[in-house]
């Protein structure tokens, strides 16, 4: 899995500091919820990675491992992985889960609830 | 980052697949039996891809999830088939043919490469263990996990069919994946 291994373009968000970052954060933001033994979510990582990369400008993109932070899995009603969710201004605005892991898919998928 | 030293090698498990989760018990326990743990580490991938990195910078968490991985006290690291060997080579009770692997004709290791066939098998056919988490079945393993779904339904075991190939339910999870736009 080439491509994400140099520079890690989605930062992990925790019980701590979801709320800072992602409810309280402004603009477009979207988390995925992940485990590192979900080999679906392996295979999403550098297509998520690039997407990262091209839509920085624009809009921030978390993640959240739900083996550790089984509470925001719950809270968000989370039934697998990966599942990607769209945050504006701490508002869930859109929800996707199991995305083909194709870059042309997760980036229409996370510009879509923007636009 | 600082890296931990080790004596052992440490084989590193998928914790979250029942299939690795059995054999890594099972090796586990050769361990102790013949050395008191201390030929072998056997511990969880985990969680934390900085916390793997401490026990080899040249780690990935994804990558060891993907195979097995095997890091050895020189820093380096043994994967898939490879790492299967000397993992046996540190078993009292395998230790005895794993000079096989060794043999090699022509440039080729047959009983090495055979043990590296059946472990791509063994890896493929996790899904049909009911490890979802493992991934997309390979094409020649779907027409049996569709076979293993079908027996199960007869006996009455219902069995939560994804209609997305690319999600991993939950243990328990009764909902289907979903894709809306709120």
């Amino acid at each position: 899995m080439p491509g994400y291994k140099s520079i890690d373009r989605i930062r992990t968000v925790t019980a701590s500091s979801f709320d800072r970052l992602v409810l309280k954060g402004e603009g477009p933001i979207v988390v995925e919820f992940m485990s590192y033994g979900c080999a679906h979510c392996g295979v999403m990582e550098p297509e998520l990675q690039q997407v990262a990369e091209m839509v920085e400008s624009t809009e921030k993109i978390f993640r959240v491992n739900i083996a550790v932070d089984r509470d925001l899995a719950d809270l968000y009603e989370i039934q697998g992985t990966p599942t990607l969710i769209m945050f504006l201004n701490g508002a869930v605005v859109g929800r996707d889960e199991g995305p083909s892991p194709e870059v042309s898919n997760i980036l229409a998928l996370v510009k879509q609830p923007y636009e | 980052m600082q890296i931990k030293e080790q004596s052992a090698p440490i084989l590193l498990f998928n914790d979250e697949c029942g299939v690795c989760r059995s054999i890594a018990n099972w090796v586990k326990k050769q361990v102790q039996a013949t050395s008191h743990g201390t030929s072998l580490v056997v511990r969880p991938i985990g969680q934390d891809p900085e916390e793997l990195q401490a026990l080899n910078q040249g780690l990935n968490i994804w990558d060891a999830y993907a195979t097995i991985h095997l890091l050895m006290p020189d820093g380096s690291m043994k994967l898939g088939g490879e790492a299967v060997a000397e993992v046996l080579r540190h078993l009292s009770s395998t230790r005895w043919f794993t000079w096989t692997f060794a043999i090699n004709l022509f440039g080729i290791r047959p009983f090495q490469a055979i043990l590296n066939l059946a472990y791509t098998i063994l890896a493929d056919v996790r899904p049909v263990f009911g490890c979802e988490s493992c991934g997309t079945p390979s094409p020649w393993v779907r027409p049996i996990r569709w076979m293993v779904k079908w027996v199960a339904s007869l006996f009455g075991k219902s069995h939560h069919a994804s209609p997305s190939p690319h999600f991993s339910s939950l243990p328990g999870s009764g909902r289907r994946p979903q894709a809306h736009q709120i």
